[in-house]
């Protein structure tokens, strides 16, 4: 196509990386990731007014990609979420489902603050597997114990982080 | 939730293929997720593996394809999901066979048109070389099915191709450096025909641009890609990974090639 952009195109380019990084901050992998981005777009081309105040569409983008996400998390709790943590995506102005702060760095230092609050050998075990990658064989060795205990207390240390994490959510 | 008072053995050990999923950037699946807590628990392990900066940034080909999708969507074009409309193909001479339409053929599925036809194999030219099969073939041949003379290997010089129709087949008869083999030419993605290009010895899918080799592999993929740097000019990866395209048996008596294909 010979044409420059579209209005629609300079939307998407303005927010896809911001979408896409909003969207993997809460999912962590790339597939996924991904597959949520283009539907977060596909319904963007179908429905946003891109004539609208550069505010409003990204508060429309962000609560769609925020619905996204909690409906992907609803397949693994395979039970309704309740709560009102799905937002209808309208034309109000933007509230925290957009993250004021470039969301690495607000989901980097909400992980460091939860990682200070664990145990030390619960926080060494998730620093070793997510923070630097190690699979569970090399977590096991760095940590002097065998690959099942590893497993248990990775086990272990996501559930206490997670009670954590819930408190700190509300 | 209660903290460490329940048998975590088993648990742990099912709970570490969720993690080996997503620590592995593959897509972690939910049937690993086994109640709330640990659903909870998913999310706290999603949240931390995406709290390391290097691994946030989307891959430059996403992002692209992406944009060609939502502009081909912006301009009303809904060709992206869609297969290519049927085209008419002249009726083989000498066949008083009816012919599938590609539609047809696509509704069918890619897998009849594998157990229609496709078994292994290059053909060996020449005898001072090579048994070259390709790998990992199985034969698929089923039912009843003929010998159809499609090319002269004259007509095939070494890295060229020939378009050849039988009366349920369309594809190439290819000459990779001396190994003649016949592929499908219907693209695995969407169904639309690719054309051969000389100067790239691949075969190109008009509709999203895969290209594959002369073996029938996808060559323009990530992970080619990731391997060699690049392809042939291309701008950005295919990506997607996509099946190999079918490959009927072919047989070489003379002068003659020869291709399986199976009662239209």
């Amino acid at each position: 196509m010979s044409t420059g952009p579209g209005p629609f195109e300079k939307v998407y380019d303005e927010h896809v990386v911001g979408i896409y990084r909003f969207i993997y901050a809460r999912v962590g992998n790339h597939p996924d990731a991904e597959d949520l981005t283009a539907q977060v777009f596909v319904r963007a081309v179908e429905q946003l007014d891109t004539s609208r105040e550069p505010g409003q569409i990204a508060a429309w983008l962000y609560r769609v990609a925020h619905n996204a996400t909690a409906d992907y998390w609803r397949a693994f709790y395979r039970l309704p979420l309740v709560g009102t943590d799905h937002v209808a995506p309208g034309w109000e102005p933007a509230d925290d489902s957009r993250p004021a702060a470039d969301p690495d760095e607000r989901s980097a230092v909400r992980v460091q603050a939860l990682l200070r609050r664990l145990p030390d050998h619960y926080r060494r075990v998730l620093e070793l597997r997510f923070l630097e990658r190690l699979s569970v064989a090399e977590t096991a060795t760095a940590m002097g114990i065998s690959n099942g205990n590893a497993r248990v207390l990775q086990y272990r240390a996501l559930r206490r982080a997670a009670l954590l994490g819930e408190a700190s959510d509300g | 939730m209660a903290d460490d008072d329940r048998p975590v053995d088993d648990a742990a050990d099912r709970f570490d293929t969720y993690l080996e999923a997503l620590l592995g950037e593959g897509r972690p699946s939910p049937e690993a997720v086994g109640d709330r807590d640990e659903a909870e628990m998913a999310r706290m392990a999603a949240e931390l593996a995406a709290s390391v900066r290097a691994a946030t940034t989307p891959d430059p080909a996403f992002v692209e394809q992406l944009r060609l999708r939502m502009r081909q969507a912006d301009a009303g074009i809904a060709s992206v999901q869609r297969p290519p409309p049927v085209r008419e193909q002249p009726r083989p001479s000498g066949s008083g066979r009816w012919r599938l339409s590609r539609r047809q053929v696509l509704q069918a599925g890619l897998g009849a048109a594998a157990g229609m036809a496709a078994g292994v194999i290059g053909v060996s030219l020449g005898s001072r070389t090579q048994q070259r099969q390709i790998a990992d073939d199985d034969q698929l041949v089923a039912g009843d099915g003929f010998w159809t003379e499609v090319a002269s290997v004259s007509d095939v010089p070494p890295g060229s191709a020939v378009r050849f129709s039988t009366a349920a087949f369309d594809g190439f008869v290819v000459n990779d450096a001396g190994t003649i083999r016949a592929l499908s030419s219907v693209c695995t993605h969407m169904g639309c025909t690719l054309h051969f290009r000389p100067d790239w010895a691949d075969f190109r899918c008009p509709c999203h641009g895969a290209s594959f080799d002369l073996a029938g592999r996808l060559a323009n993929g990530r992970s080619a890609w990731r391997k060699d740097g690049g392809y042939r000019g291309d701008a950005k990866a295919y990506p997607i990974e996509l099946p190999d395209l079918v490959r009927p048996r072919v047989k070489v008596e003379d002068d003659a090639v020869w291709v399986w294909t199976a009662q239209a």
